[in-house]
């Protein structure tokens, strides 16, 4: 595995935005977002589709102003200081433009070239990339032969090839079969390990859960909710739980005798509404077995994210 | 100047990758070829006149104007969607988070369409020396040409960069790249006809029942409007040609400037403009008009370094204000 040096210089040479404010026209994307990302975690992006998450990262990625609010990355201001952020963050956009008639590596030393790395520390920061993101056996490939999944990893290439500290990265996993979508959180994973700050948009709400340490729900330019994935409301509040049994009947039973109510989703599986966290899941559970119910599979209905995303935007919902 | 290199370089990379270039500039090379035959061959002096060394400076003369109309449509195809094309493709945010300055992108986005423009005037060289071998013309208005031919060029290529630029749609900035050159081209001279009668002044000559009343067109007011003209500009900037030697049908020989090519014929009568009307006087003719070739180059150049500061401002991130339409990224 491959170390890239990491410029870490302040306690928090993260992402940091206050108040930020972009509109396009009368189309204010950004709203006031507010946003924490620190370095060493992955942080998700969670948000419907038109939620500004985008325009956000361009704003970090030093490619739009915003109109007001403050706004850090690796401890500049992309609006007065874009060089400085952009020797230190690597941006993986939504859109996978490359120039398809030259080869991976081709195109990586170009990449490493306009970052004005000289020639000779190109030869070891190319490969060093291809490595980083699992593209050694397509090194001498054109791009337009690229799987979706490989572009997607192309893009990530092109994002480390210089090194950066702050990693913006939008709908890395868009596209993704399962196994790449796998290979993808292992990589970012190390990545923030490193002591990267790795800030990860996605609609892919499952995904994130396993994958980031904070996540940061937006909607409608504006920031809704900031939480640590472990301490998300969906773990605290009450959450549905779909249990397996090989005896219906006896599971049955079992919850009646505890007044649980249940939901028969299934010939063998019935979906319980569990309260007070993860807890009293794991309570109930061990009570299940200790019954002598034969319990094949105990888990809660979707995600936490997924939960607390769907509960967020209900509120909206109502609000609006 | 790095950033400049590195980007003129990818772009030369990436057209020498996805085009046909050999069987283009090979096609291009032998239509200028068939024509130069052909003007070789249109090449009759008068009958009994021989005219000694001629010949080269008239084929040069007309080939260089078919090269120029054929580069006029060429230069638009090759920069109108440099800039929006890497929008639509996602190609150029990428490059503009790098150390990539904005002007090291608009500059080698220039030199990188200018250059590939320039191939194409450099293959037709072999049909220079032609002309050359075949008399009456001298390196210098070759190679003069040539520079004023490239430059002409290098504006197109600047002005269609502008565009692509300017316009998020490729299509758009296409159109309008060759609606510009048909602008500079046929719209100078179908604007100045039309000038040419509104001008024109009403004269009355005589008195009483004598007198009569004519229009008379005035050029020099409007003549201007044609300097801007590619053709005109390379026309006039060409220097006169060297004097040739002519043998009458009773055997004299004198020797005489021939402007009888169509590159010196287009420039006398582009001067010829500028001459306001004047009652014929020998003992006191009128001044010779000067060039018309500054203006309308001058004017190019202009153009040109507009064009290029729209350019960089287009490119210019982190980007305040997005025209409609465009997006970032």
């Amino acid at each position: 595995m491959v170390v890239f040096p990491v410029a870490y210089e302040a306690p928090h040479a993260g992402v940091r935005t206050r108040a930020l404010h972009r509109s396009f026209g009368p189309v204010g994307a950004v709203q006031g977002m507010d946003l924490d990302a620190y370095p060493g975690q992955v942080t998700a992006l969670v948000g419907p589709n038109g939620a500004g998450k985008t325009t956000l990262l361009l704003i970090l990625a030093t490619l739009l102003t915003p109109d007001a609010g403050w706004v850090r990355v690796a401890g500049f201001d992309p609006a007065t200081a874009p060089g400085e952020v952009r020797s230190r963050m690597g941006w993986a956009p939504d859109v996978l433009g490359f120039y398809d008639a030259l080869t991976v590596t081709e195109y990586l030393d170009v990449m490493a070239a306009a970052h004005r790395i000289p020639p000779a520390q190109r030869r070891q920061a190319v490969p060093a990339a291809l490595d980083a993101a699992r593209l050694i056996e397509q090194a001498g490939a054109r791009v337009h032969t690229l799987s979706r999944g490989q572009k997607q990893r192309l893009s990530l290439a092109r994002a480390l090839i210089h090194g950066p500290s702050v990693l913006l990265l939008d709908e890395p996993a868009a596209g993704l079969d399962p196994r790449s979508r796998i290979e993808l959180h292992d990589l970012l994973r190390r990545l923030a390990a490193e002591g990267r700050t790795v800030l990860v948009s996605s609609h892919a709400l499952d995904d994130l859960e396993e994958l980031a340490d904070d996540v940061v729900f937006v909607d409608r330019g504006r920031t809704v909710a900031s939480h640590r994935v472990d301490q998300l409301p969906a773990h605290l509040g009450p959450r549905a739980y779909r249990v397996r049994t090989l005896d219906a009947e006896a599971l049955t039973r079992a919850l009646d005798e505890r007044g649980v109510s249940a939901i028969t989703a299934g010939p063998s599986a019935v979906d319980v509404q569990v309260f007070g966290g993860e807890q009293n899941a794991a309570r109930l559970l061990s009570e299940l077995v200790g019954a002598g119910v034969p319990v094949t599979a105990f888990g809660p209905v979707g995600g936490s994210l997924e939960a607390a995303y769907l509960q967020l935007t209900d509120d909206q919902a109502v609000r609006r | 100047m790095n950033g400049i290199a590195t980007v003129a370089a990818l772009e030369f990379r990436l057209r020498l990758r996805t085009g046909r270039w050999r069987w283009l500039l090979a096609s291009w090379l032998i239509v200028l070829t068939v024509i130069a035959m052909l003007i070789r061959l249109s090449v009759r002096p008068t009958v009994g006149e021989e005219v000694v060394g001629y010949t080269g400076s008239f084929m040069f003369g007309g080939l260089m104007l078919v090269v120029l109309g054929l580069a006029l449509l060429i230069a638009p195809a090759l920069a109108a969607q440099s800039v929006n094309g890497d929008r639509e493709r996602g190609t150029l945010a990428p490059l503009q988070i790098t150390g990539l300055t904005s002007w090291d992108l608009a500059v080698g986005k220039l030199l990188a369409s200018w250059g590939t423009a320039v191939v194409f005037l450099l293959v037709t060289a072999p049909l220079a020396l032609w002309c050359l071998l075949e008399g009456g013309l001298s390196v210098g208005r070759v190679l003069i040409v040539y520079a004023v031919m490239a430059l002409l060029i290098g504006v197109v290529c600047a002005v269609s960069l502008g565009l692509s630029a300017w316009m998020a749609r490729t299509t758009t900035s296409s159109v309008l790249a060759y609606l510009a050159v048909f602008t500079l081209t046929a719209g100078t001279g179908v604007l100045f006809g039309i000038l040419l009668a509104v001008t024109s002044d009403t004269v009355t000559e005589g008195t009483g029942e004598q007198s009569y009343t004519y229009n008379q067109s005035r050029p020099d007011r409007i003549w201007w409007i044609l300097a801007p003209n590619p053709f005109i500009v390379l026309a006039d900037a060409a220097p006169e040609t060297p004097t040739t030697t002519i043998r009458l049908p009773d055997g004299t020989i004198i020797q005489a400037r021939q402007d009888a090519d169509l590159l010196g014929a287009l420039s006398q009568a582009a001067r010829q403009l500028r001459q306001p009307p004047s009652v014929f006087d020998v003992a006191e003719p009128a001044p010779e008009p000067g060039p018309v070739w500054p203006y309308g180059l001058g004017l190019q150049l202009v153009l040109a370094a507009g064009a290029l500061l729209l350019t960089e401002r287009r490119l210019r991130t982190p980007a305040g204000a997005l025209p409609t339409g465009q997006r970032v990224a």
